[in-house]
């Protein structure tokens, strides 16, 4: 039990969805076991968290062959990195599953069980193959859901994501591919193992081909501006949980993918990356900000904000000083919670009003304060309200970037001062002013207040007493920053 | 003489029983239902003989004082021997409820199967030009028969003169590389052919590689690698379901058989020669199957123009085993075995629908597919994932062994041209999956019909998962290595 602990945390939720599937489970059966399974996976991911040692580098390892002809191997493993990624994933899914509550399409119970361990198993898989693996079947629930479930142009946005996505991933695939080869050719085995694979030296020009393959697969799915022209029509088509999927982990799983393989395949390549990615950020920063002020429509403003926050975390992460990557990881965390509040809210403002254009909303404050607060709230901590956890973290990286280049810190710092004015021109349209409608609506019941609940109080710990948290990555992040930048003072 | 006698009972099994189903077929007692369970038997039959021999015997020549060394027995030869029944028995028991819509079948249908069968393992054993040509005209002319058999349609008739003119044109070519390489080497035995090839230059082998090269057309036209391809999609959409379905998957691995063999054994030592050649064909066929089947409307038309897509793979695959490729072999082994498994189900299930409904099929006819009959769009969309390669399903390994095997070949332009093509093989499969799941329906859901047929489509989309993910931790039940292994196994009886 102990011992595969990670794969009882990646398979129970497919498990569950197997059993209920094979059994046709009626309704109320589906609602009680996905969110058993999803209580249960909390339970032992904070069993997990509570055993964790912060000294111990990777832990809970499993390493079983798979395929052995070709070498794939069935590789778990958890540490700093994938752990707090591995908590948001647990702490999320049972509030979206009390925001699901009055859901009766069994489909989108199944999807999202599928989907928890598409994402659970990505992050916990150190084979490349299984990574590849996981990797492209937690598209497919998403797939599923924003063409079944979605609005609007659902079925061709759909398509859009899958395709650009698996584009994406097949760039990676090949690079995976040429790597084994790479390993077999110099050793004489397949392995596919990322503790084989990184330590294996290329030469420079063939490393930098293979680095754009993965990179390209994380670029996508970030997105980085250019590469982002899926994420505003899925965001805004698909329904609040899958968007909530997409925007907390799986966009996060594109910087968790640079951080994971990208520096441990290909460290000294990634600095020949480095100038390329910080100025996509910064463009990223400065040119979502600007769509967001300008959409109307509240999904995919919070789409563009999303993009805008996610260039932030790959910024603090190519910036490579111990500021800015603690901020990264800070980020991913809060901005995590942060976008399920909000997404949740809209998805609360759609089902109130049956619209989530800006300008259609209005006069809210009057009549639901209790919407009000949970809905400034969320909005201002995505925007980096002191006090809640986006503050810290974006703060450590405005100090991470000026700790890097003066010029660098400033457009990060007036870049973020963006966020605060289409968040606060988005909440003075959306919940002040007059009523644009007199629809009746009622504020936030009791279940909704409670699965709000977590997000909120999390959100102000992390913001307040962030030494809580920061044992828990400080030592092994620093060991890790430490290599890389050893491995750079190297090449200079 | 005994032991020869027990190691042609498999193919001698199907002969019988084929000549057999053609005298009962007149016979007003035998419906096509009792027929189809005959044929079956016989099959069968046939299928536990060859399980009996398999891995027993090194490679021999059946009967040498009769035959010579025309007829080999081999590993490969009975893998592939396997395939093909397995292929018969599938098709035949997945379409039991087709066979009952339509008027159309007699009993000779299964009399047909049984000797396109026989042709196959008989190519598949021969180790003789002439051998293999007869053997290869014995199963074409009954695909021929097969393809036109509904009479009264003039797609399927026009399928079937399309087919067999520019098949029976190829087929010369056949024997005009036989005499060919008669005329070089004095022999049309693959044994003295192949020591020929090493007594001698490249220089002065001219008519030796003319020859081979006339044989390798009719090869390049049997799989439908383009420039050879402009009768796939029309006689795929113009024969009776069943019939492209055996057609994609088992008579398309028969052609594999005899390539592999001419290629690994026989010009082994020369095969550099068409290494460019063959670069060129896998190129164009990739891209110009992708073309064909990004535009079709029609899913049937869609999977016969994937189809040479898939030819595409198997080719990079040829093309680096040429190259000295040593996983190569074994890729082309399982990648046959993957698209056998995922192209049965798939045809499968569209044959199932057909039998249920006359509607021509396209793409949206599967509206709202998945609400109608939930299970089987889960199964259809097993297959579509497997046939794009995603992960967790079998043909995702098949294409990982195919590419790696090209990038170990050197040929890593050609590996990443495949990558493109099966992404954008994503878009028509997922379009599919995307056209069932996506719309809602208006007629309520059916029940999940439980008979023969289903419960081998059934079976065939959890060996196409289990031949994914499946580990060899299980004991008993055969893993995607256990696959390799007995690809390795038959690639290494050859040599």
């Amino acid at each position: 039990m102990i011992d595969n602990i990670l794969s009882h945390i990646i398979f129970l939720p497919l498990l569950t969805a197997l059993l209920l599937g094979l059994f046709r489970a009626k309704i109320t059966y589906l609602k009680i076991g996905a969110m058993f399974s999803s209580v249960a996976t909390l339970l032992l991911v904070i069993w997990t968290a509570y055993h964790f040692d912060p000294d111990g580098g990777m832990q809970f390892v499993k390493h079983s062959p798979w395929i052995q002809n070709t070498g794939m191997s069935y590789f778990i493993g958890v540490d700093y990195l994938s752990l707090v990624i591995l908590l948001l994933i647990s702490l999320l899914m049972p509030p979206l599953y009390i925001y699901m509550y009055h859901e009766k399409r069994k489909g989108y119970w199944y999807n999202m069980m599928l989907l928890q361990t598409g994402v659970t198993g990505a992050v916990l898989s150190l084979d490349l193959v299984l990574f590849y693996l996981f990797w492209e079947t937690m598209l497919l629930p998403i797939f599923i859901m924003i063409g079944k479930y979605g609005n609007g142009l659902h079925q061709y946005n759909s398509m859009k994501i899958i395709l650009m996505t698996i584009m994406g991933s097949m760039s990676m695939l090949f690079s995976i591919m040429y790597i084994g080869y790479v390993y077999f050719d110099t050793v004489g085995i397949w392995s596919f193992a990322l503790t084989d694979l990184s330590t294996l030296t290329f030469n420079i020009k063939t490393s930098i081909w293979l680095t754009a393959g993965f990179l390209l697969a994380f670029a996508i799915k970030i997105p980085l501006v250019g590469f982002h022209t899926w994420m505003a029509p899925a965001y805004g088509s698909s329904p609040t949980p899958a968007v909530v999927i997409m925007s907390a982990i799986m966009a996060k799983l594109g910087i968790y993918g640079i951080w994971r393989f990208g520096f441990a395949l290909f460290d000294t390549v990634l600095v020949y990356y480095a100038p390329t990615i910080i100025m996509l950020a910064l463009i990223g920063l400065l040119y979502y900000a600007i769509r967001a002020i300008t959409e109307d429509n509240l999904r995919k403003m919070f789409a563009y904000s999303s993009g805008s926050h996610l260039s932030l975390i790959a910024l603090g992460l190519f910036l490579t000083n111990i500021y800015a990557w603690s901020g990264s990881l800070y980020l991913i965390a809060t901005h995590a919670l942060a976008t399920t509040g909000i997404f949740i809210m809209i998805g609360l403002t759609y089902k109130r009003f049956r619209t989530v254009q800006i300008s259609a909303l209005g006069g809210i404050a009057s009549k639901a304060p209790k919407f009000t607060f949970f809905f400034t709230f969320f909005a201002l901590s995505i925007a980096g309200l002191p006090g809640t956890g986006g503050f810290v973290a974006e703060l450590l990286i405005i100090i991470g970037a000026f700790k890097a280049n003066f010029w660098i810190g400033v457009l990060t710092a007036t870049t973020m001062l963006s966020a605060m004015l289409y968040i606060f021109w988005m909440l003075q349209r959306t919940l002040f002013g007059k009523a644009n409608n007199d629809s009746d609506y009622e504020d936030l019941s009791l279940r909704e207040v409670v699965m709000l609940l977590p997000l909120v109080i999390l959100l102000l710990v992390t913001g307040i007493m962030p030494s809580l948290f920061t044992p828990i990555f400080e030592p092994q992040l620093t060991a890790s920053l430490q290599e890389i930048i050893n491995v750079i003072g190297g090449l200079k | 003489m005994i032991n020869h006698i027990l190691f042609t009972l498999p193919i001698a099994t199907i002969v019988i029983g084929a000549l057999v189903l053609m005298l009962l077929s007149y016979s007003r007692k035998f419906t096509m239902q009792r027929l189809n369970i005959l044929a079956v038997f016989f099959l069968l039959i046939s299928l536990a003989f060859q399980l009996i021999n398999i891995g027993e015997h090194s490679s021999t020549f059946l009967f040498p004082d009769i035959f010579g060394d025309s007829f080999i027995l081999d590993d490969f030869a009975s893998i592939f021997d396997l395939m093909f029944t397995v292929g018969a028995i599938l098709t035949l028991l997945i379409n039991n409820d087709y066979f009952k819509s339509r008027r159309y079948f007699s009993g000779e249908y299964f009399a047909l199967i049984l000797f396109s069968v026989f042709g196959m393992m008989m190519l598949s054993h021969a180790h003789e030009l002439v051998t293999a040509f007869i053997a290869l005209e014995i199963a074409s002319l009954s695909i021929y028969a097969l393809v036109g058999y509904h009479k009264n349609n003039r797609v399927s008739s026009e399928a079937m003169m399309k087919y067999m003119v520019l098949g029976s044109m190829t087929g010369a070519f056949f024997i005009l590389g036989t005499a060919l390489i008669y005329g070089a080497v004095g022999s049309t035995s693959l044994t003295e052919i192949a020591l020929y090839v090493v007594n001698n230059d490249l220089q002065e082998m001219t008519l030796l590689i003319v020859g081979s090269s006339f044989i390798m057309i009719t090869i390049m036209f049997k799989i439908g690698a383009v420039p050879f391809h402009s009768w796939v999609v029309d006689v795929y959409h113009g024969a009776p379901y069943p019939i492209t379905m055996f057609m994609a998957s088992t008579f398309k691995i028969a052609i594999f058989a005899i390539a592999l063999r001419l290629y690994l054994v026989n010009f082994a030592t020369i095969n550099v020669f068409w290494a460019e050649m063959l670069q060129v064909i896998t190129i164009l066929t990739l891209i110009g199957g992708s073309w064909m089947a990004i535009n079709q409307k029609l899913v049937k038309r869609m999977l016969a123009g994937s189809s040479i897509v898939h030819s595409g793979y198997l080719l990079i695959g040829i093309s680096s085993l040429g190259l000295g490729s040593d996983v190569a072999a074994p890729a082309i082994m399982f990648y046959l075995i993957a698209y056998f498994l995922s192209a049965v189900g798939s045809f499968g299930i569209l044959s199932f629908i057909a039998s249920q409904s006359k509607t021509q099929m396209t793409y949206s006819d599967f509206k709202g597919f998945a609400q109608k009959r939930p299970y089987m769009a889960i199964m259809m969309s097993i297959f579509m994932l497997s046939l794009a390669g995603f992960p967790s399903t079998i043909g995702f390994l098949g294409k990982f062994y195919i590419f790696t095997s090209a990038i170990e070949s050197g040929q890593i332009l050609l590996a990443g041209l495949g990558i493109l093509t099966a992404f954008i093989s994503v878009y028509y499969y997922f379009k599919l999956i995307a056209f069932m799941y996506f719309y809602p329906s208006d007629t309520p859901q059916k029940k999940f019909p439980i008979d023969i047929s289903t419960i081998v489509i059934a079976m065939m989309a959890l060996l196409v998962i289990w031949g994914g993910i499946g580990t060899s931790l299980i004991p008993f039940i055969p893993s995607p290595d256990a696959f390799i292994d007995i690809a390795r196994q038959s690639i290494g009886s050859l040599k």
